[in-house]
């Protein structure tokens, strides 16, 4: 078999053994199901409430895909603006870090004043979230064109915007790639923790719950379903990344 | 290459396309059962309108932010029940229900007006008026007793307060005002208690970390209870301490200009105790439906009753649910200058009767 | 394309200390002519061609192509520039990298080449569809030559376009360049540190010494092309070369 499905059996051999061993150790120390429950329980407690987890978890990716494409776009055209009026880098950048740097506890409750109780301040939160890695890669690979190209762009007379749109934007795809593998998860992240400020539904919301009520088998199958769908992610990413920026070496299979 | 960057876009798009926008956008509908719809108002036969009935068109729209996440605590069933059963409606308001995440963002909210009513502890809440200053009014004091409590386990041994010296006690957040005022009442010397800061996890009790833990009458007793340990219990007004539990809060600006408002929303959500505390099953029941199947019906039921009980006095045999009294409230006061916090000098601006007599004058 | 250089003057004026590349160079290509220009590193052949190409404005004096400021060749699309990298774009294929360079010409000009029909010039038609990172370095400069002969122009400026390759693809691609140029004849200013190369390819040899750059001896290789070393007077003039660029080492040592 070849090599990528050969490594896809290790892993799932590996993730069983894990499991394996945590439903052995809760039952042989007889751990409480309110300390840690075993696997088993869990995914019980997830096959007897399909719908529940369904229309959390529906709703957690939404906020979070939503939240994290108003950040890509924010952090890319913002990047693009820097790149075409380089005077504006400084200030824009020192209120991005500020931005950045303000707790989610603080925004959160401005933001149900301004947006209301609904999905919208969870979305804003996973934008503000996930715009900033964005922001900062795609600029740097906006700017850090091949000197050579640019000389070869410049001794063809070409403009300065079909050097950006044959020059700049390719040369800025794989920075584009690598912050999207550090804002996806964030996303993920930022839409649990928005809605722990207070939701009205969502996977963040159910372990709130789960936990306040010390009910830890549903707060575990929600940690599943995070882990999963954080997983996942990544692996999408990885594929299309492979897809657009085939050209180079270490996002190609071997 | 050009192919490709369409394949990612649509690919994004298609994604972000997901978001349930079928998600709803305002309130924490209830999950299961279809509840009352709007529809047209009858008359109620037991009350005499002397307005005619609103229709569905007239209801004021108005949003209670209940302190924390759903579950059986009394103000909060209060409004779950009269929105169930249509008492709302029949006082002509349109009551949305959202909950907070309980840091305090539901006192911000009430402060900037995007929610009229909420629910607050009474000692916090004018400790919260003298600092920073919120301009919070109680129009109700369902909780005539509080329902903050320290637990031990039986077996530890620990009979009273005065066994604290020595052991390890819990607090949640800040020292609370009536955890000095305890220890000093029972006759125990708080420099020979160790006092340790802890989050939500009654396991710290169970797992032996803390000896003494801080909790809700009506809530982590029952947990514990139900992972097999029998509890010692000790509250603040057993010694003589002053405790007063949840009200009704609202803000200086709404008690002023929208009174209408806030009568119609305390009647409707006092009678919705009353309906609980005679049907208390199908109150839970009602709960229920705001929670998720994560929550413990049995445990709902043990908060109600709880707090019910605990809701009751002298004060509202006589006068009703939710009674309060300048006495009651100077007491509290009093016993958090003694401790040392924030307090108005003069706190008759933190509750007010008018609400509750408007209500029953009808 | 002629080429005239006077008082030619570059100073880069913000290193440390000041580094003058060029001092008052003068000298003039005749249309047609492939010159070598070569010399120990940091003797300003790189800055020369810069200038030519206007990617430098020169600090005193100027350069003139056809009589006309090199801003005004380039936007004309008469320049062909060819570095030491082969800068492709990774993502185009090799019939793409050619046909982008097409891409930018003004409305008025029309290639008489067609991508596929350059391509083959090169040897390259298998290769067509194939992406820069699967083709060996010797390839991927080929594709790089293809490139600049679809542009058409009449004056080549390359630095060092084969130092990067093995011995044996640098041979062949000399050849193949010479096969290139032979019939289309522009005006070659070509770099290089290789004075075999120099003596297989160029009718004019400058050589440069360094800090400040100035040309020290101005060559002309009359012998026929294709040159052999078996040719004495190839050894001839490469012993004159030698000694050339002997005397600029000597003067830069004695700086």
């Amino acid at each position: 078999m070849n090599g990528s499905r050969k490594s896809g059996l290790v892993a799932l051999a590996l993730v069983l053994v894990f499991f394996a061993s945590w439903e052995a150790a809760v039952r042989f120390f007889g751990v409480p199901v309110y300390i840690l429950p075993s696997p088993s329980r869990t995914f019980v407690t997830l096959a007897t409430n399909p719908e529940m987890y369904l229309q959390a978890s529906a709703l957690t990716l939404g906020e979070s895909l939503a939240g994290l494409l108003i950040g890509v776009l924010t952090g890319g055209l913002l990047a693009i603006l820097l790149t075409l009026l380089p005077g504006l880098e400084g200030g824009v950048m020192t209120l991005a870090i500020l931005m950045k740097s303000t707790p989610l506890v603080a925004i959160a409750p401005l933001l149900t004043i301004w947006l209301g109780f609904g999905v919208v301040p969870k979305i804003v939160i996973t934008a503000l979230m996930t715009f900033f890695p964005v922001l900062v890669n795609v600029l740097s690979g906006l700017q850090h064109v091949d000197p050579a190209l640019t000389d070869l762009f410049h001794s063809w007379n070409a403009s300065r915007w079909e050097v950006f749109r044959h020059l700049r934007l390719p040369t800025a795809l794989p920075f584009l790639f690598a912050a999207l593998k550090i804002s996806a998860p964030l996303a993920l992240i930022g839409a649990v923790v928005a809605e722990w400020t207070g939701a009205s539904g969502g996977l963040g919301r159910t372990m709130w719950l789960a936990y306040t009520n010390l009910n830890l088998p549903y707060l575990f199958a929600a940690i599943f379903i995070l882990a999963a769908g954080g997983m996942s992610l990544f692996r999408l990413l990885g594929w299309l990344e492979r897809k657009v920026v085939f050209w180079l070496p270490d996002s190609r299979e071997s | 290459m050009r192919k490709n960057f369409w394949l990612l876009v649509s690919f994004v798009l298609v994604l972000a396309a997901c978001t349930p926008t079928a998600a709803t956008p305002a309130a924490t509908e209830p999950v299961s059962t279809p509840l009352a719809e709007p529809t047209a108002v009858e008359q109620s036969p037991t009350t005499v309108v002397t307005e005619p009935s609103p229709t569905p068109a007239e209801l004021l729209p108005m949003t209670f932010m209940a302190g924390y996440k759903p579950q059986a605590n009394l103000p909060f069933v209060g409004v779950y029940v009269a929105k169930a059963k249509g008492f709302f409606e029949e006082e002509g308001l349109d009551v949305t229900v959202e909950h907070s995440a309980g840091q305090g963002q539901h006192l911000q909210l009430l402060s900037a007006g995007t929610i009229q009513v909420t629910n607050q502890d009474a000692a916090v809440l004018l400790q919260r008026r003298a600092d920073p200053g919120l301009p919070l009014v109680a129009i109700a004091l369902l909780g005539q007793k509080g329902q903050q409590a320290y637990a031990a386990l039986k077996s530890s041994g620990i009979e009273s307060p005065k066994d604290w010296e020595g052991h390890t006690v819990g607090y949640k957040g800040t020292p609370p005002p009536d955890l000095f005022a305890l220890i000093s009442a029972a006759g125990a010397d708080k420099d020979k208690i160790k006092l340790v800061n802890v989050g939500f996890d009654p396991r710290l009790l169970t797992e032996g970390k803390v000896d003494v833990y801080p909790v809700f009458k009506s809530n982590e007793p029952y947990m514990i209870q139900s992972w097999g340990y029998d509890l010692n219990l000790w509250a603040a007004e057993d010694f003589g301490v002053p405790s007063l539990g949840l009200t009704y809060v609202t803000s200086e600006e709404i008690l002023k200009t929208q009174p209408e408002l806030l009568t119609r929303f305390l009647r409707g959500a006092l009678r919705g105790i009353q309906y609980a505390a005679e049907h208390p099953d199908e109150a839970i029941e009602i709960t229920l439906t705001y929670t998720g199947p994560e929550t413990d019906p049995a445990h709902m039921r043990f908060m109600l009753d709880a707090e019910l009980k605990d809701a009751q006095s002298d004060l509202t045999a006589e006068n009703g649910w939710g009674w309060q009294t300048q006495e009651q409230w100077q007491a509290l006061a009093d016993m958090l200058k003694t401790e040392g916090l924030p307090v108005e000098d003069d706190i008759s601006g933190a509750f007010t009767t008018q609400i509750l007599e408007a209500a029953r004058g009808k | 394309m002629n080429i005239q250089v006077e008082s030619l003057t570059h100073i880069f004026a913000n290193s440390k200390p000041q580094r003058t590349a060029l001092a008052e160079i003068n000298f003039e290509v005749k249309s047609g002519q492939f010159v070598a220009l070569i010399g120990p590193s940091g003797c300003g052949k790189s800055t020369l061609l810069r200038l030519a190409g206007d990617l430098l404005q020169p600090t005193r004096g100027r350069i003139a192509l056809d009589g006309r400021e090199p801003a005004e060749m380039r936007a004309a699309h008469e320049i062909a520039w060819m570095a030491q990298s082969p800068a492709l774009l990774p993502w185009l294929d090799a019939r793409q990298n050619v046909a982008l360079a097409q891409r930018f010409m003004p409305t008025n000009r029309h290639p008489r080449l067609t991508v596929d029909q350059v391509l083959e010039r090169v040897g390259l038609s298998d290769a067509a569809g194939a992406f820069p990172f699967t083709l060996s370095g010797g390839m991927q400069q080929r594709l790089a030559l293809a490139r600049l002969l679809a542009l058409e122009a009449s004056l080549w400026l390359m630095d060092e376009p084969f130092a990067a390759l093995d011995e044996i693809s640098r041979e062949r691609l000399t050849t193949e360049l010479l096969d290139l140029w032979q019939p289309l004849h522009p005006t070659v200013l070509w770099v290089t540190h290789n004075i075999y190369e120099a003596l297989r390819l160029a009718d004019r040899i400058l050589v440069f010494s360094p800090s400040p750059g100035r040309i020290a001896a101005d060559l002309t290789i009359d012998l026929p092309r294709p040159r052999s070393e078996a040719d004495p007077r190839f050894q001839q003039t490469l012993a004159a070369l030698r000694a050339a660029l002997g005397s600029t080492v000597t003067a830069q040592v004695a700086q």
